[in-house]
């Protein structure tokens, strides 16, 4: 087995100490980096961009960022989340940002699957559809 | 020539022998004759030695003339006979072999002018079935271009209309956003965005 599998799964067992109820807890991401620090293991500086790629990954598929023009209630905030969690079959986290292009209506983004039900991308497509 | 030569000889010297052979022969019976004979040689001065010198004499000039001087003279006629015959018979197959190469010639004409004529009719179907060709080629050639030029002009008209739809689809968007952003209140906005939001992730 070579150094960069070996890092790998150093990084993949970090990743599960980093979470908490299967989301990354931040708490427990510092916990994890003074705990690298301490053990002070060679190729510190590749394990931790491997880290970093990793924890931002995992990051992205448990956050679903709704865009919006205007700010979304909390409780369709909630809704959002619990419906996209039943969808994944995985914890999911709903973060909100404004996006006034958008004109009204929502786009959501869950790692790279963006879902659009805006008003702006329903005339997009409509334009699409007439070439 | 050479028997005409001897004839003449011949004649020439009969009577002398006659002379001699009845002299001699006319013995028994004729001491008249003799006599007579006698008296006509002494009468003429003709005695027999100088006859018999006389006699070999002319033998020997006749021999001499006829060896050195009729027998060269005959050769060399016979010689320019034979060759006037030869000159002659040449001629006449010259003359035949001239007649032989005019006809030669005439029907050498005649197959040439023959195969001048069907090379020459050959050439105008040759050249009258080219003019065809190249007609018929050049035809197709422009109904080629024609089609191509239409098929140009139909891509052109396609692309144009595409992006008349395209440019008047973007002015629909473009126009409808500004429209609806104007137009929709704040309360609106957020009210669509909760239901949109709300519905979303059941319609997947």
């Amino acid at each position: 087995m070579n150094r960069n599998k070996k890092n790998l799964l150093l990084v993949k067992k970090l990743v599960e100490l980093s979470k908490v109820d299967d989301l990354v807890e931040a708490s427990k991401v510092s916990e994890v980096l003074a705990s690298l620090k301490k053990l002070n293991l060679p190729h510190t500086l590749s394990l931790l961009k491997l880290y970093l790629h990793q924890i931002r990954r995992e990051i992205a598929q448990h956050t679903a960022t709704v865009y919006t023009p205007t700010s979304l209630s909390a409780p369709v905030l909630s809704e959002v989340e619990q419906d996209f969690t039943k969808l994944y079959g995985r914890k999911i986290k709903a973060v909100a940002e404004t996006d006034t292009s958008l004109i009204a209506g929502v786009r959501v983004r869950v790692g790279d699957d963006v879902y659009d039900s805006s008003v702006a991308g329903r005339l997009q497509r409509l334009a699409e559809n007439v070439h | 020539m050479k028997a005409l030569f001897l004839t003449l000889l011949l004649f020439a010297s009969l009577p002398l022998f006659s002379g001699v052979a009845d002299a001699a022969s006319a013995t028994p019976d004729a001491a008249e004759g003799t006599n007579k004979l006698t008296m006509i040689t002494e009468k003429f001065g003709v005695e027999l030695p100088t006859l018999i010198a006389q006699m070999v004499n002319f033998g020997l000039v006749a021999f001499v003339l006829y060896r050195f001087v009729v027998r060269p003279i005959s050769d060399t006629l016979d010689d320019r006979q034979q060759k006037i015959a030869d000159g002659l018979q040449y001629a006449e197959e010259m003359k035949v072999q001239l007649a032989a190469a005019e006809r030669e010639r005439s029907e050498k004409i005649k197959e040439a002018t023959t195969e001048a004529q069907k090379i020459l009719a050959e050439s105008r179907e040759l050249s009258k079935q080219m003019i065809e060709d190249k007609a018929q080629e050049a035809t197709a050639h422009a109904e080629v271009i024609i089609r191509k030029a239409h098929e140009a002009t139909e891509l052109e008209r396609q692309k144009m209309l595409s992006d008349v739809r395209h440019e008047v689809a973007r002015l629909v968007v473009k126009t409808s956003s500004v429209v609806l952003s104007r137009d929709l209140s704040s309360d609106e906005k957020e009210q669509f965005s909760n239901t949109a939001a709300s519905e979303l992730a059941k319609s997947i």
